[in-house]
């Protein structure tokens, strides 16, 4: 937990350009508002994956860097869009791209940000255990050594934060 | 990602005719036309070839997953084909290839399109879901068989 009596001076977003996560990143941004924390919002293109289908030999290289530039752009485009609507509502949010295996990275920067919670959208509907391995969402909560909150209930979210 | 939501029937075909690699990739694109609101089936087809150009997607155990990405769609687009005969499609192991998994993805968005392609590699590993594939008489089948391998049945 970072310094001082404030539970919630450092809050870390994780989006993955899922409507879900728009709805956690609404969440967060009222959150951080509310409580005064920093926000800091994280996007990670998924090389492992990438690498998984260049080693199946479904990507040649230079497409496999084509996509890897493809999801980098992605990812910027997603920050921004927070950046946006946070600013929408007056609050600053900070940005991170990262790139690896996604709830390592994750994982990584709730350990260097030193964040007291780390906030993500609905879980990706899991349709079998074979699935639940495989599913980034599932994997970060594992893995991070923080409070995690799930964020779900988009409508009444959304309300909540149209009326900030 | 539900890899079913991607797919219908009409993206489907269970016999399909071509007997070369280019024949069965305008198949597969044809199938798109109508049930994807595809704009323009030639700069698809010349993407899927020119990709095919750079390296085989003919993959082992009978599989190809064509794929490009292209202007032409504005939603990830997949067509499935079953060749009973089976197609020299230029396959890692050498032997034809008779399930094909066209995919393509709008330019703007590459996420879902490199998910859906890393779900089906990961289906495609399970012997019984190629069987009941090649197996089908109706496309409702080939869904069927997707939707149990997602949920873990097969």
């Amino acid at each position: 937990m970072s310094n001082g009596a404030h539970p919630l001076r450092k809050i870390l977003l994780y989006i993955d350009g899922s409507e879900s996560a728009i709805t956690a990143a609404q969440f967060a941004i009222a959150i951080a508002k509310s409580y005064e924390s920093e926000l800091r919002a994280i996007y990670v293109v998924n090389e492992d994956l990438l690498d998984e289908l260049l080693k199946v030999k479904i990507f040649v290289q230079m497409e496999k860097m084509d996509y890897e530039r493809d999801l980098e752009e992605d990812g910027k485009r997603y920050l921004n869009y927070i950046v946006k609507i946070a600013d929408r509502k007056g609050f600053k949010v900070e940005t991170i791209l990262r790139k690896g295996v996604v709830h390592e990275e994750v994982s990584r920067e709730v350990d260097e940000y030193g964040c007291d919670l780390l906030i993500q959208g609905e879980l990706g509907e899991v349709l079998s255990l074979r699935d639940s391995f495989y599913e980034e969402g599932e994997r970060i909560l594992r893995k991070v050594k923080c409070p995690v909150m799930i964020v779900r209930g988009s409508d009444k979210i959304e309300k909540k934060y149209n009326e900030m | 990602m539900k890899f079913t939501e991607h797919i219908d029937p009409g993206n489907i075909k269970l016999g399909l005719e071509g007997q070369r690699k280019d024949e069965v990739i305008e198949e597969l694109v044809e199938l798109l036309v109508e049930s994807c609101n595809v704009s323009d089936a030639d700069t698809i087809l010349d993407a899927v070839l020119s990709r095919e150009r750079e390296g085989s997607t003919g993959l082992e155990k009978g599989v190809a997953i064509p794929h490009a990405k292209s202007d032409a769609v504005n939603k990830l687009c997949i067509a499935i084909g079953i060749s009973k005969d089976g197609v020299d499609f230029e396959a890692l192991d050498g032997k034809s290839s008779h399930l094909f998994f066209l995919m393509i993805a709008p330019t703007n968005e590459s996420g879902p399109h490199v998910q859906a392609i890393a779900k089906i590699v990961k289906m495609i590993k399970i012997d019984r879901f190629r069987s009941k594939l090649l197996k089908a008489n109706q496309p409702q089948e080939v869904i069927d068989a997707i939707e149990s391998a997602e949920i873990g049945e097969i």
